[in-house]
């Protein structure tokens, strides 16, 4: 797939692609986070157990995920 | 704060800008957040020659790119779209200068109200640094072209 000017320039490491990758690395933590809850919701992990293995108490991870 | 928008900035600004940003994760709504939200009205849509998902598909590809530049290949990976609570996002100090460029441009105008219009003439004037900027170059929008044909 031929790259646009952008994608290209970003390539360089200017101060602009470093803050956007760490902007980028926090909505992929919290995309990958959901998904992966769900997951392992619907293989009948309790809340307790994905609080423990995100590192969060079963309280906060219901009240983020649960729905 | 917002009583003197038109019923479609008011739901860009306060309803489609924070869903938009609390999709992807983000915390706070920023420039992009403010033109996917503008995008979600047709006319501005049609301005600017970018519908909504071509915007979405761009901010996300900045997104891999900028990874990429950090050694991270995310092509591939499992996310969800983050449908999480309705706790009030903050904006951005970006955003915050945006929506008051917007005010600008509709009182230089003579406008009553600020309309999505006057939105969108406050993002074509963004900083370069603003991220609504970056997103408008990746999807081929000729900034001071397609700002010319909007408000003065």
């Amino acid at each position: 797939m031929e790259e646009s000017p952008l994608v290209a320039r970003l390539r360089s490491h200017d101060p602009a692609v470093l803050l956007r990758a760490v902007g980028a690395l926090h909505r992929l933590a919290e995309q990958v986070e959901a998904a992966a809850v769900a997951r392992a919701r619907a293989e009948g992990w309790t809340w307790e157990q994905i609080g423990d293995a995100l590192g969060v108490s079963r309280q906060s991870a219901h009240t983020k995920h649960g729905k | 704060m917002f009583e003197r928008f038109t019923a479609g900035a008011r739901a860009a600004v306060t309803v489609h800008a924070p869903t938009e940003a609390r999709r992807r994760g983000d915390r706070r709504v920023g420039t992009e957040h403010l033109l996917l939200g503008v995008l979600h009205d047709v006319e501005a849509a049609q301005t600017l020659g970018v519908d909504i998902e071509t915007a979405r598909s761009a901010l996300a590809a900045l997104d891999e790119a900028a990874l990429a530049a950090i050694g991270i290949d995310a092509r591939g990976v499992e996310r969800a779209t983050i449908t999480e609570s309705s706790t009030r996002l903050p904006f951005t100090s970006g955003a915050k200068a945006t929506l008051s460029n917007a005010l600008t441009v509709a009182r230089r105008t003579g406008a009553r109200r600020i309309a999505v219009v006057h939105l969108l003439a406050g993002l074509l004037d963004s900083d370069r640094t603003d991220p609504a900027t970056s997103v408008l170059a990746e999807v081929g929008v000729d900034r001071v072209a397609v700002r010319a044909r909007v408000v003065p």
